[in-house]
């Protein structure tokens, strides 16, 4: 059946001699960003070349849509069909859904238009008014299968709309059945979801059937949706190997982007069957053979591809962590999708994509927080349109910072990253026992277990931890993580206490991998050879400790209390390196170094800028010290101080490896004559931690990182900078040097250890300081754990002997 | 080529070696064994980021 489509300079037949029409898909804002700046800044001259484009690539009709947030639809098509009317050869495609709009702009154009498109999404009553305007104008009409159900994903389904539209159209408004292009839909088989293996074949069949069933109708396909997802180049030869078949089911026109599709002929028969693998869900690793196969192909024009449809653009957006116009792009994407098919079809398979870049180091920390904002952030918006998400199904994950310690941020990555790929997340907080973890796995019934903790002691407790939950009869696997674990320790002294798998994770996302794992049935204990990874702790290589050192002549005895510090000055003081390499996690990974100096340039220190700039200007920060200096002597392994307030012993662990170091080592004991000592405790304050945790409670990902980031590092700069304050006190340094590169290797005299730390892990040591310094004072408590609060506090033993260096025990 | 310690800011620079853990000078970064840490904050090799 011979059905023409006319602009004011030519008739264009929809059944080519050789199929098919192509239908230029690039004058639409939400697909080429090209067109949308054009229509934005209403360059009306711009958007016109869009179309001239197209047609000089082949395009031989132009769709032209011009609906978007923002902008007045109606006016816009007059001004654009106006235009697009005397200067394109090419017939005009009207894309809108508006029949207001319609109703306005085919009675201007001077041709035969097509008009794109009717559904039966609000039950046909849209339908009606648009089918009596084709009527009076005589144009032809795109029909979608969409119904109040939502859009036709199986054969029978699409079949059946199409039926039911064919009757309105056709039997009751009287359009000739070849003036209506039936566009069955696809949906991407690049997504790796089960429900959508057979999508090609559904689509295929279903041009198949309709066509024998209606055999005068004619038909289209927005061919790219089928590769949604996958890499450009690999999309490229997929949609051509696609519309190939689909033209051989029948398919006579297409939408498409006329410059982007290969002659069958050019593809390699390799390449084709590569495809016809994927396109006929021939084999269960088709999607994975395809992605590695295409994984070497040239990537080309990488950007201009992503911007061809609104479900590149959504992906596009989380992969750059760009919430701008998010709204609108959901709002768009709401009348093509279920809000849930939005969020496990698009949002999920992206935000996999960053894990694997992340992964692949391609990807830093704070891009992927930044993506897991848009992640939220759609979520939110989406939920308004949906039902609850359902939990039933989804794995879920009971995460929790051990007892006794108050350390979140971990585990709050782990939230964050976990909740953000659509699992079910119960972050139950810190300082849990684990009498609660055990109730609370049981009341909730969750798939899997996670414990956070950063202290050396907090390791500890996971392994006694494991025995209880043993004892409890548990049968989830246990993910730790934490500063102070090691895979070593994992496994060898809390894997062996546990029925079920326990897992090291050192990193958010070993976590993810460890919960895929799990879904996979394949999670496996952290296992350990000593003989492959020998592990010994490096030591200073001292062999006798000099007994003759004399004590440092200190400038008071007792506690004194500092509350009127500067805050700017700690700045000089602040680790860099460790801030943006290891808080931040702006690691240089695979970059050149001239690329890592651009992105330090371009993009960290600009922040570390606003941030320092935000921290001053907020007076979110308090700096105050609480020290002193005493006389002490050595006892074995114990210091014995002499205050005020009565002697104090620290007890201090030694080495149980050579060289069998304690800090004990470095004091004269009473025969030698006795030493001096000093101890600090500093803090930054509440504050800054308290904008910190907002942030968290916002869903503020990236800044919350970098603020807290930001936060322990300063509180360390403050100790770095107190360190030399006191040393400057003791006559061992003559000024201010603020050397943080001499300071991080100790190019110092002398050594602090922190308490918590490797050299003394026992946090019980801060009884005795606090009755020492009386760190109340400056605003400083000690939890029932011996931890402090403000957690930005950090505190020290001072050691003047020149041989004290850091050490483990 | 010199690496840093993205936890404390360390620097394995092979001209010095690394005396704490008992390595000579000349041992490029890469021929490091595996259970190799930093010297001062015990972080493992994979936390260290090129730096030149």
């Amino acid at each position: 059946m011979k059905t023409s489509v006319a602009s004011l300079y030519q008739a264009v037949e929809l059944n080519q001699e050789i199929p098919p029409l192509l239908i230029g898909e690039r004058c639409n804002p939400n697909g080429s960003k090209a067109f949308r700046e054009a229509l934005l800044a209403e360059d009306w001259e711009k958007c016109l070349k869009v179309g001239l484009d197209q047609e000089a690539r082949g395009a031989q009709v132009l769709d032209l849509c011009v609906a978007y947030a923002g902008r007045d639809e109606l006016e816009d098509m007059i001004r654009l069909v106006k235009l697009f009317a005397g200067s394109c050869k090419s017939p005009l495609m009207l894309d809108s859904t508006n029949p207001e709009t319609l109703a306005a702009v085919l009675p201007l154009y001077p041709g035969r238009a097509i008009i794109n498109s009717i559904n039966l999404e609000d039950g046909g009553a849209i339908l009606d008014k648009i089918c009596m305007l084709a009527k009076k104008y005589g144009a032809a009409v795109v029909a979608l299968t969409i119904t109040e159900e939502g859009m036709a994903l199986s054969c029978e389904k699409k079949v059946a709309t199409a039926k039911q539209i064919y009757r309105l159209a056709v039997d009751k408004h009287g359009l000739r059945p070849q003036d209506i292009l039936f566009d069955l839909l696809t949906f991407t088989v690049g997504s790796g979801d089960e429900k959508m293996r057979n999508a090609a074949i559904e689509t295929l069949n279903a041009i198949k059937q309709v066509r024998k069933e209606l055999p005068e109708v004619n038909f289209t396909l927005g061919i790219s949706n089928i590769s949604f997802g996958l890499r450009p180049a690999a999309r490229k030869v997929l949609n051509s190997v696609f519309l190939h078949e689909a033209v051989t089911a029948g398919l006579n026109t297409a939408i498409v982007d006329a410059a982007k599709v290969l002659p069958y002929a050019a593809i390699s028969d390799e390449e084709r069957s590569y495809c016809l693998d994927l396109l006929y869900d021939r084999s269960d690793d088709a999607l994975m053979k395809f992605i590695e196969h295409f994984e070497q192909a040239v990537e080309e024009n990488d950007e201009g591809e992503d911007e061809s449809l609104l479900e590149e653009q959504i992906r596009h957006k989380l992969l750059k962590g760009d919430k701008d116009g998010l709204e609108d792009l959901l709002s768009e994407l709401r009348g093509r999708w279920q809000p849930l098919d939005i969020i496990n079809g698009l949002l999920v398979p992206a935000m996999r994509e960053v894990g694997e870049l992340f992964g692949r180091g391609e990807l830093l920390l704070p891009f992927v927080l930044q993506s897991a904002e848009v992640m939220k952030h759609s979520v939110t918006l989406l939920e308004p349109y949906m039902e609850k998400l359902a939990d039933e199904g989804r794995t879920s994950i009971l995460l929790a910072t051990v007892a006794g310690d108050v350390h979140d941020i971990g585990k709050n990555l782990v939230d964050i990253i976990l909740s953000n790929n659509g699992y079910k997340v119960y972050n139950i907080g810190i300082k849990v026992p684990a009498e609660e973890i055990i109730a609370k796995a049981k009341e909730l019934q969750v798939d899997v277990i996670g414990l956070s903790g950063l202290l050396v002691k907090s390791a500890l407790l996971m392994k006694e931890n494991m025995v209880q939950f043993q004892a409890a009869g548990l049968t989830q696997p246990v993910l730790l993580g934490g500063a102070a674990l090691t895979p070593k320790f994992v496994a060898e002294d809390c894997v062996p206490s546990y029925e079920k798998p326990v897992v090291y994770c050192a990193d958010a996302f070993a976590g993810l991998k460890a919960i895929r794992d799990f879904e996979a049935g394949k999670l496996l204990a952290t296992r350990w050879d000593s003989a492959v990874f020998p592990s010994n702790r490096p030591s200073p290589q001292v062999e006798v400790l000099d007994r003759s050192q004399e004590p440092p002549k200190v400038p008071f005895l007792g506690e004194q209390f500092v509350t009127d510090l500067p805050a700017e000055p700690l700045f000089a003081y602040l680790n860099q390196a460790a801030l943006f390499r290891g808080r931040w996690g702006y690691r240089r990974g695979k970059m050149s170094k001239e690329e890592y100096a651009e992105l330090t340039e371009g993009t960290v220190l600009p922040l570390y800028a606003r941030l320092k700039e935000q921290v001053l200007s907020g007076g979110w920060l308090q700096p105050k010290v609480a020290y002193g200096y005493f006389d002490c002597c050595s006892e074995g392994n114990s210091l014995l101080v002499q205050s005020a307030a009565g002697e104090k012993q620290f007890n201090f662990p030694r080495q149980s490896a050579a060289p069998h170091l304690c800090i004990a080592d470095y004091f004269r004991t009473p025969e030698e004559g006795g030493d001096r000592v000093g101890f600090f405790i500093v803090t930054i304050g509440e504050m800054l931690a308290e904008r910190t945790h907002e942030l968290f409670a916002v869903d503020s990902y990236h800044d919350y990182l970098m603020l807290h980031g930001l936060g322990v590092e300063l509180t360390d700069a403050l100790a770095e900078y107190w360190h030399e304050q006191m040393r400057i006190e003791v006559g061992i340094q003559q000024q201010r040097d603020a050397d943080i590169a001499a300071y991080v290797a100790q190019s110092y005299q002398g050594s602090r250890y922190g308490f918590g730390y490797p050299a003394c892990p026992d946090l019980s040591a801060h009884l005795p300081l606090f009755e020492l310094l009386q760190a109340e004072r400056i605003g400083i408590k000690l939890t029932e754990s011996f931890e402090m609060v403000p957690e930005m506090s950090t505190s020290a033993i001072v050691v003047y002997h020149p041989q004290a260096k850091y050490f483990a025990v | 080529m010199r690496y840093i310690c993205t936890c404390c800011g360390y620097t394995y620079d092979p001209t010095n070696g690394d005396g704490m853990n008992g390595v000579m000078p000349g041992v490029a970064f890469e021929d490091l064994p595996e259970g190799w840490v930093c010297p001062l904050c015990y972080a493992s090799k994979d936390q260290f980021d090129p730096l030149d």
